[in-house]
């Protein structure tokens, strides 16, 4: 058992209704076809989306590109690169990027000349320095406040970008959804008026609940089609079905896994899964008096847990994917299969070797609603560690305040809870990073840990490393250290899956969901 | 009398400092502050433990809980509920809106449940132990009995699905035009009056049954006052009387009972903004719309109290006692 | 058996709806207390497919999206929702008797402190409350019967102070006093006994609502947590099933109501048969 199965393909599928009414309106048209059709300018498309950006406050920053309704910045706002479904780095802003430097610490980036920001005016290489000098200041919470030392002019479209330590996967840290091009100006004021070079440009704006964007007709790329966009705010998986049946919405992205049969069944929709979405995972704290000091044990839940009848049960057997115990998305082509992902006597075995034959009781795991189908992963994972004598009993805690929660820090003691923790697809670098941070010697992640020293080492190297296949070698031994350390167990992955009305053109799932982009999407 | 009303008044401004008071101590057992629900994973990814400090320090989290308090307290009192922690957005933007959406959508249940608990109140405790009387019992007993998400769940299928009169799920602006929501609220009112008009109807039995019996109604059906004449213009205002505490009260549930279907509708009221506010941890909100709530509490209770002392005769002489 | 000097089974046969409410009441304890025993499945086993269709020769209600049983569940699902509201309930029924009769008796700063308290907390939306416990303490049930308790505290005090006001200036209370009576036994002995009824009928009532606001608090995200069965909790689990599995929503919405009108049936008929009535100021919720 548990060889992984890892897609080549995105699987598309298509409503049996919408089948029906396509073949009686266009014959035997096969879909394909249909798909290759000239897109077409106009129309409306309102969108739900079942998560919110908690920065979301109120109208004074819904502009803001850190703030705005959803973290997908893409409608209004250009980066420099773009990450697409394939996980793979596109020019955006962008045309060209190179270290110049062998450690890859300095990068020079072409910027793209002709882009015109909503207000009329170009974007120059000027706009890109004042943006990142405002993404790197205190006021900024994205990585390049962590990873960019200064930026500075190189040419009349050039930029060079001063790493404060080597990044060799610069393309996908630039395509970071907060690292927005803002025409220039002071820290304090810029992004506030809402003005990218994006496909749309804000129309209306609702707090919290939902924004109406309008096509920019200077966009320097192909597209927009639609001439309105709307964005609503549906937290209720219910509502936001009912609101697609009775036509109110034209799609809802990311969506119950349990919902797809019920979409399926409806006409005229196009269900759609991404390669790969977020994963599940849950800290092991380690300090004196936790289960999980012991290596074995950590190893025998791993092995205890059935995540395939998880994949069975919950994702319908198909909208979900194997993790490997560590950060890596299986759509990363650096991405390495546990050899073996479930094996109960092995389990049965450690726990007995390290004084559980009888079976063990490990304290309450507490999770929070970060996807509409959590509950049940942590319903079905908690019955089928039963099977090698582990009882886990697990809590749902309120989402308000559960990250701060799930550090103990009564006494300062950083002490972590046994609490899962949402994990985002990225490129391999920022994924391998999150067991490398400064934090890394916490309870939550090494403890002291002469592995955790190695790991980052490691990860130090692959950052310096500018070849591909040597840095895939690198990771692949990091990987190999945290599927035998087992410092943080990984539950499941999640394919994200959106729907929409079969007229909805040129729109694809994707596995980020903060990269998906509405410039080239069309209604026929 | 006025040493009664006065004495009510002073009470009631009491009620609303503890309110105050209770909300605040609450609000700081919570985990984690403001700032701690507004920064992301991903935020907290790329920050120090020193930054997310020194964030902190610059909105004032820092500064003593008893401080911050009275800090607020003192622009309360003076009608400044100040502004959100982490925006530093005045108060009013926030509540404004919502205040005015679950203002109307109670008025609209308000103005329905009424008239209908008047007429089925009274029709049953004139048919008192009759018929009509216990079939309205039963009928409303199972009317509040039936949780209103699962109304409100039924009859989105039923007349937003099925039949689609009404939209499923309210996407109108927060600043909607009136008329607007009003058109999309119906299926909200219903889900909440059916429950309502269930439990008024049978507060205000009680009343007409008591009305029905006392001397005055006795007096007038002996000095030959038509039965009618006796129900329309005696019976049904005195009736009220006896209710109007728990009318009050009830009234003012209303905020917290519009909650389920603020949140099954997706209507952009107060209750779903004040879960939120808790949520985020924004006290000044949570302060500010609890202060509204008993308000509004404190407010109806006083009408209904000034009311009894004006309108029932008995009343009057011993409330001073009270 | 004898309660205000009227044979039990008269009161509990008083109408025909008073029938209905205390068989319903009596089949849902059974049922509540039996459960553990009777269920085919256990309640938090994967038993089955997810969503097989009632009806089932393995699974007689099918199953939910989990492949759980859902007639095991649905006799479990009571159970927590039941405890909950009872025993907070009873908490604020038992000690908010005794802080209104005592109020009723001493009157003065006492009973304005007292009162001052209850209207305090009546003016704090209910949802507000729960909210704040919630998030600050967890959804565990203990902190629910807490919630609970406290939700229902005021309201009690105020119904039972006011039929402790009527009792107060009688005859015989004076007359305990001028025996030289202690303050607390005129309140525990004296006053407590001549407002059972209502309190009784009080706990009825407000248990009633206490069900009704646990599973709403459990569709709302604010209640119990899973795995646990529970009615409120599987209604929401099952409403984004409603055109597939409408019956994992209908089938728990009936046992909760059928639960809540047995109550009320139940309690008003009593409530009647012993000349009380029920109907009432709803205080808070």
């Amino acid at each position: 058992m548990g060889k992984f199965k890892n897609p080549d393909r995105r699987d598309v599928l298509i409503g049996a209704g919408s089948t029906m009414v396509a073949a009686s309106l266009a014959g035997s048209l096969p879909m394909s076809s249909a798909l290759a059709a000239t897109p077409k300018k106009g129309g409306k498309l309102t969108y739900a989306i079942l998560t919110r950006n908690s920065k979301h406050k109120s109208l004074k920053n819904a502009k803001h590109p850190y703030s705005g309704l959803h973290i997908r910045t893409k409608n209004v706002y250009n980066t420099l690169t773009w990450v697409d479904q394939g996980i793979d780095a596109q020019p955006e802003v962008a045309t060209k990027w190179e270290a110049v430097e062998a450690d890859q610490t300095v990068w020079e980036v072409d910027i793209r000349e002709g882009i015109k920001f909503h207000d009329g005016r170009d974007l120059t290489v000027e706009d890109v320095i004042s943006s990142y000098d405002f993404h790197r200041s205190k006021k900024g919470t994205s990585f390049a406040k962590k990873m960019l030392a200064k930026v500075e002019k190189a040419g009349p479209n050039k930029a060079r970008f001063f790493m404060k330590s080597p990044n060799s996967e610069f393309a996908w840290w630039a395509a970071e959804y907060r690292q927005v091009i803002m025409p220039a100006a002071d820290v304090a004021t810029i992004g506030y008026d809402g003005v990218g070079s994006g496909p749309f440009k804000f129309a209306k704006i609702d707090p919290k609940r939902s924004v109406t964007y309008e096509a920019n007709e200077n966009y320097w790329g192909e597209g927009p089609y639609l001439d309105t966009l709307e964005t609503v705010f549906q937290p209720s998986m219910g509502s936001a079905m009912n609101g697609y049946r009775s036509k109110q919405f034209d799609m809802v992205l990311s969506i119950d896994p349990a919902m797809v049969p019920q979409f399926e069944k409806m006409a005229d929709t196009v269900v759609d899964v991404a390669k790969a979405g977020s994963q599940m995972m849950a800290i092991l704290p380690k300090y004196e008096g936790s289960p999980f000091m012991d290596k074995r044990i950590r190893q025998a839940l791993t092995l205890a847990i059935d995540r395939q009848k998880i994949i069975d049960i919950v994702y319908g057997g198909k909208a979900a994917w194997i993790p490997n115990d560590t950060h890596m998305a299986d759509f990363n082509a650096d991405f390495l299969a546990r050899d073996v992902v479930r094996d109960v006597n092995k389990a049965k075995q450690l726990l007995a070797e390290a004084g559980h034959a009888g079976g063990i009781t490990l304290p309450t795991l507490y999770y929070s609603s970060y996807y509409p189908e959590i509950d049940r992963v942590f319903q079905v994972m908690s019955e089928s560690v039963k099977d090698a004598g582990i009882t886990m009993p697990i809590e749902l805690k309120q989402k308000s305040g559960y990250r701060k929660w799930r550090v103990e820090d009564k006494k300062k003691t950083r002490k972590h809870r046994f609490a899962m923790g949402p994990v985002g697809p990225r490129n391999p670098g920022a994924n391998l990073f999150r067991m490398a941070r400064p934090t890394y010697n916490e309870s939550g992640y090494w403890h002291p840990n002469a592995r955790g020293d190695e790991y980052i080492a490691l990860y130090k190297k692959a950052m310096a490393t500018g070849d591909t296949l040597k840095r895939r070698e690198i990771y692949h031994e990091m990987q190999r250290i945290l599927q035998d350390e087992v410092p943080s167990l990984f539950i499941i992955g999640r394919r994200t899956i959106d729907v929409f009305r079969s007229d909805v053109q040129g729109w694809k799932a994707h596995s980020q969901g903060w990269s998906g982009k509405f410039d080239k999407v069309w209604r026929s | 009398m006025f040493r009664a009303m006065i004495r009510r008044t002073l009470l009631s401004v009491l009620i609303l400092f503890l309110v105050a008071v209770f909300v605040f101590l609450a609000t700081e057992v919570l985990p984690g502050d403001a700032l701690d629900v507004y920064l992301s994973e991903d935020d907290v990814s790329v920050m120090t433990l020193e930054d997310i400090e020194e964030m902190r320090q610059e909105l004032g989290l820092n500064v003593p809980a008893p401080e911050r308090f009275f800090t607020w307290l003192s622009g309360a009192v003076v009608g400044d509920f100040g502004v959100t922690i982490v925006d530093k957005i005045p108060i009013g933007d926030i509540v404004f809106n919502p205040l005015l959406n679950s203002l109307q959508l109670g008025a609209i249940i308000t103005l329905i449940t009424l008239p209908v608990a008047f007429a089925i109140g009274a029709t049953a405790g004139y048919y008192r132990g009759r018929r009509a009387d216990a079939w309205v019992s039963t009928t409303t007993i199972i009317g509040y009995s039936i949780p209103d998400f699962v109304i409100g769940t039924v009859l989105i299928i039923i007349f937003a699905v099925w039949i689609p009169l009404f939209p499923a799920v309210i996407t109108a602006y927060n600043d909607a035009h009136p008329l607007e929501l009003i058109a999309v609220s119906l299926l909200p009112a219903i889900t909440v009056i059916i429950g309502h008009v269930a439990h008024l109807s049978r507060l205000l039995r009680v009343g007409f049954i008591e009305t029905m019996n006392s001397d005055f109604v006795e007096r007038a059906r002996l000095s030959g006052v038509p039965e009618r004449n006796i129900v329309l213009r005696h019976v049904l205002p005195a009736s009220v009387i006896p209710t109007l505490n728990a009318m009050a009260l009830y009234m003012a549930g209303v905020l917290s009972g519009l909650i389920v279907v603020e949140k099954v509708f997706g209507y952009p009221g107060l209750g779903i903004e004040l879960i939120e506010a808790v949520d985020t941890r924004e006290v000044h909100v949570v302060q500010a719309i609890a202060f509204l709530g008993a308000v509004l509490v404190v407010v109806m209770n006083l009408l209904a109290d000034f009311a009894i002392i004006a309108l029932d005769p008995r009343v009057r002489s011993h409330v001073s006692e009270r | 058996m004898l309660v205000n000097d009227k044979p039990l089974l008269s009161i509990v046969t008083h109408s025909p709806a008073t029938t209905i409410g205390v068989t319903l009441v009596t089949l849902h304890l059974l049922n509540a207390i039996f459960a553990p025993l009777l269920i085919p499945y256990g309640s938090t086993q994967l038993a089955g497919m997810p969503l097989i269709a009632p009806g089932h020769p393995d699974f007689l209600l099918g199953t939910d999206v989990i492949g759980r049983d859902f007639l095991s569940r649905l006799m479990m699902g009571g159970r927590t929702s039941i405890t909950v509201a009872m025993i907070g309930v009873m908490g604020a029924v038992i000690i908010g008797t005794f802080f209104a009769v005592s109020a009723a008796h001493f009157g003065g700063y006492y009973d304005d402190v007292v009162m001052r308290i209850v209207d305090t907390k009546l003016s704090i939306p209910g949802i507000l409350f729960v909210a704040l416990f919630v998030v600050g303490f967890g959804r565990s049930v203990t902190v629910l019967t807490i919630v609970v308790g406290l939700s229902y505290f005021p309201g009690a005090v105020r119904t039972i102070r006011a039929q402790a006001l009527t009792q107060v200036p009688l005859a015989y209370v004076k007359a305990a006093r001028l025996r030289g009576e202690s303050a607390l036994s005129v309140i525990i002995r004296e006053l407590t006994p001549n407002v059972i009824e209502v309190v009784v009928v009080e706990f009825a009532i407000r248990t009633s609502s206490a069900i009704l606001i646990v599973s709403a608090l459990s569709f709302l995200g604010l209640g119990i947590s899973p795995p646990t069965a529970d009615w409120g909790l599987m209604v929401s689990e099952g409403v984004n099933q409603i055109y597939e599995a409408p019956w994992l929503i209908l089938l728990p919405a009936v046992f909760i109501s059928t639960l809540v009108v047995g109550l009320n049936f139940a309690s008003d008929g009593i409530a009647n048969a012993l000349g009380l009535d029920a109907a009432r100021g709803l205080g808070g919720h």
